[in-house]
Order: C-alpha cells, then sequence, then structure tokens
C-alpha cells in the first residue's frame, strides 16, 4: 500500500467519524429529554462543526512530506517564506473557528445560566415534565 | 410502530450521509494548494519585503485574529462580555447569600496533601497561562487561551479549599468585573493607538491600525529592542487575557455560589 492511499482512506475515515459524530449529537439535541444532555449534545455538535472547518483548510501530503502548521518558525528569508507557502495550511479556518469557541463558549454559558432559572422555577430539568407544567 | 420509523429515518440518513460522502470524496479531500486568500496571508504574515503589507508576527492565526480580522474579534470578545453579563442578570436571584463566617485551614476544604498540591501548582499554571497568552504573536496559543488557563486557578482552589478562602483573600465577582473591564478598555485603546498618535503628532491614521499603511504611516514599532512584539498584537493579548480570566473567574464563582443560598436546590 503506498502512503497516498492510506493518507486518503485515514482522511476520509476523519470525515466519516465527524458526520457521524454531527449525527448522533443532533439526535441527543432532539431527542434526549433532559436539559444538560441537550447542552452537552449542543457543544459536541459545535466542537464537530469546528472540526470540520479546520478540516476544510487541511492540505494534502506531497511526496511523504506532511503539511505544517501555519506558524513560520525560521528567520523570515526568501526561500523560508516560499518554503512555508508551499507547505503551510489555511490559517484562515482555524481564526474563524477560534472565534466560534469563544461565541460557543458564551452560549454554553448563558445556557447553563438558564438552567439555573429552569431549575428554581420547574424544580426539575427533564425537559417533558416543563413541557406538561406549562407556565 | 413508532421506533420502527425512528429506526429507518436514522438509517435512511446514516445511508444517505455515506452515499454523500462517495460523492464528496473527490471534493471534500484537501488539495495540494491553499486557497489564494490563504497565500496572501501566509506569503505577507512575516516578509521584509513586503512593509505595507506584513503583521511582523511570525503566527499567522494570531495574525489575523487581531490585525487582519481584527474587528471581528472585538464584537466577540464583546459578544462574551455580553454573554457574562446576560448570565449575571439571570442568576442575580440565585446567590443573594454570600457565604458568612471566615475560612478556616482545618474545617475547611480538602486534605493538607491536595492543598500543599495545589499551592505548588498554581504558580506554574499561571506561569505556563502567561507563556501561551504572551507568545500568542510568535507561537500557537494567545490572549483567550492563555486567559483561559489562568482560570482554572480559581476553580482550583473553590473546589480545594473552598469559596470562603477565594473571598477571604478579595478575589469577589466584583473585583473580577472590574479587572475585566479593565482588560476591555486596554483592547479598545490597544485598538484606537495608532489614530491616537496620528491625533497627537498630526498625521492621519486608521483605526485598528497596526503597521504603517501607505498615505497613514503612523504605526506601532514591530519589536522593541530587538525582541518581537508585532506592534499591537502583544498588547491585544495582553489585555485579553486579562479580560478572559477574569470574565471565566466570574462565571465559576457565581455557578459555583448559585446552588447555596438563595431559593435553588442543592
Amino acid at each position: 500500500m503506498d502512503a497516498e492511499f492510506i493518507n486518503t482512506y485515514l482522511l476520509l475515515v476523519t470525515l466519516t467519524s465527524l458526520l457521524a459524530n454531527a449525527i448522533i449529537s443532533i439526535y441527543g439535541l432532539f431527542f434526549k429529554p433532559h436539559y444538560t444532555k441537550k447542552v452537552i449534545a449542543l457543544t459536541i455538535l459545535s466542537d464537530t462543526m469546528n472540526t470540520f472547518a479546520i478540516y476544510l483548510g487541511y492540505r494534502t501530503w506531497v511526496n511523504g512530506v506532511n503539511p505544517r502548521p501555519p506558524v513560520l518558525t525560521s528567520t523570515p528569508t526568501e526561500k523560508s517564506i516560499s518554503e512555508f507557502t508551499a507547505r503551510a495550511v489555511d490559517p484562515l479556518p482555524q481564526a474563524l473557528v477560534l472565534t466560534a469557541v469563544v461565541i460557543g463558549l458564551a452560549v454554553t454559558l448563558f445556557l447553563v445560566f438558564l438552567g439555573y432559572i429552569l431549575y428554581t422555577h420547574y424544580k426539575t430539568l427533564d425537559m417533558r415534565e416543563i413541557k406538561k407544567l406549562k407556565g | 410502530m413508532r421506533r420502527i420509523t425512528e429506526l429507518v429515518a436514522i438509517l435512511s440518513l446514516i445511508l444517505g450521509v455515506s452515499v454523500l460522502l462517495v460523492l464528496a470524496a473527490s471534493i471534500l479531500l484537501p488539495g495540494i494548494e491553499v486557497r489564494q486568500l490563504a497565500f496572501f496571508y501566509l506569503y505577507t504574515t512575516i516578509n521584509p519585503w513586503f512593509q505595507n503589507y506584513t503583521v511582523n508576527s511570525p503566527e499567522a492565526v494570531t495574525a489575523i485574529v487581531w490585525d487582519y480580522r481584527g474587528l471581528d474579534t472585538l464584537f466577540e470578545t464583546s459578544v462574551f462580555y455580553l454573554a457574562l453579563i446576560a448570565g449575571l442578570a439571570l442568576a442575580r436571584g440565585l446567590f443573594s447569600e454570600t457565604p458568612q463566617g471566615s475560612f478556616n485551614e482545618k474545617t475547611h476544604g480538602l486534605t493538607t496533601i491536595v492543598k500543599t498540591v495545589t499551592r505548588v501548582t498554581a504558580p506554574m499554571i499561571i506561569a505556563v497561562g502567561a507563556s501561551i497568552g504572551l507568545h500568542g504573536h510568535l507561537t500557537p496559543g494567545g490572549g483567550f487561551q492563555g486567559g483561559a488557563t489562568i482560570a482554572v486557578i480559581p476553580l482550583v482552589f473553590i473546589v480545594v479549599y473552598s469559596t470562603l478562602f477565594l473571598i477571604a483573600r478579595g478575589v469577589t465577582s466584583n473585583k473580577m468585573l472590574v479587572l475585566r473591564s479593565i482588560g476591555l478598555l486596554g483592547i479598545g485603546f490597544t485598538s484606537i493607538a495608532a489614530f491616537l498618535i496620528g491625533l497627537a503628532i498630526g498625521r492621519f491614521a486608521y483605526v485598528f491600525q497596526n503597521m504603517p499603511k501607505p498615505g497613514a504611516v503612523v504605526g506601532l514599532p514591530a519589536d522593541i529592542n530587538g525582541a518581537l512584539i508585532s506592534g499591537t498584537l502583544w498588547f491585544f493579548n495582553l489585555f485579553e487575557m486579562i479580560a478572559v480570566a477574569a470574565g471565566f473567574t466570574i462565571a465559576f464563582i457565581i455557578l459555583l455560589l448559585a446552588g447555596r443560598g438563595g431559593s435553588g436546590g442543592r
């Protein structure tokens, strides 16, 4: 087996597991009755999507040389910069994911506080019970 | 019947996705070249021959976060701040009763072994967090990650020593709110630093300007005495680190106080 085949295979396994993760977390988000489990599923879903965004900025291996992170580690000369641009992965999805992680965290924090309010109001976090109580 | 319908729905979802995956394998596999925009970012992130475009930071992600798309990050920080304010507003009735009494080494917290280990590791964690935050323009990391690392310390101290210890040492949510506001003010002032310098010396400069640009020669220095600070990036990382660490500390204090006192559960 050559390296290219293994590489393609592993990338497809990563993609498949990301999609499976997304499906399972959507299932948890809709069908799990407990509020905390819904929040956990939402967190897993957002993390999956962030990983997917980073994956979109990835590069293939060229002749067994793996892509490198978008950090220039040597002195900036013409040669090192051209080598860097030839091998570094896309930094833009990583920057956007950094923003998305912070906003996701803010949303999670808000949901946790909302859960506190729900619990003090209804004395339960089971969504079936809360639906029945109405108001 | 309903179970079978659900099963069929999930199975067809999985099969459909796998068909999509097979079709997408030729499109979604990463190529040899990156996009043109990414090429621009990578080429100009530190490039002494493109002084009008470069950020002088070897870390392309931090360069994008705080320079190329700095306005995004400013508003993202404000979103985090507003979420925290919303959390404080939601939790206002939950911790009406602050814990009374003073901290007692003998009765509060976990055993002496855990306390000693916490005392030894706390400065190390702070050092690692500061290193992640303040080297954000050189190595992977940045203000947010460094601040999140430092915010572990109050959480560990609350668990190991109890909240009373933190309150006795003056770490209250009000003081942390002040610290967080200082961090946010620092971010705000750093974003208009070049503009203010330009105003002072009578030259034209942009808001959120970092390096000198054509037509706006005012800019912050790329290095101080040979140590690279990449203009505004270092200051942004410093203030973001303070703001994030203080913000998380507020969240932890409130979340761990909320269960007691007020009308909430136990």
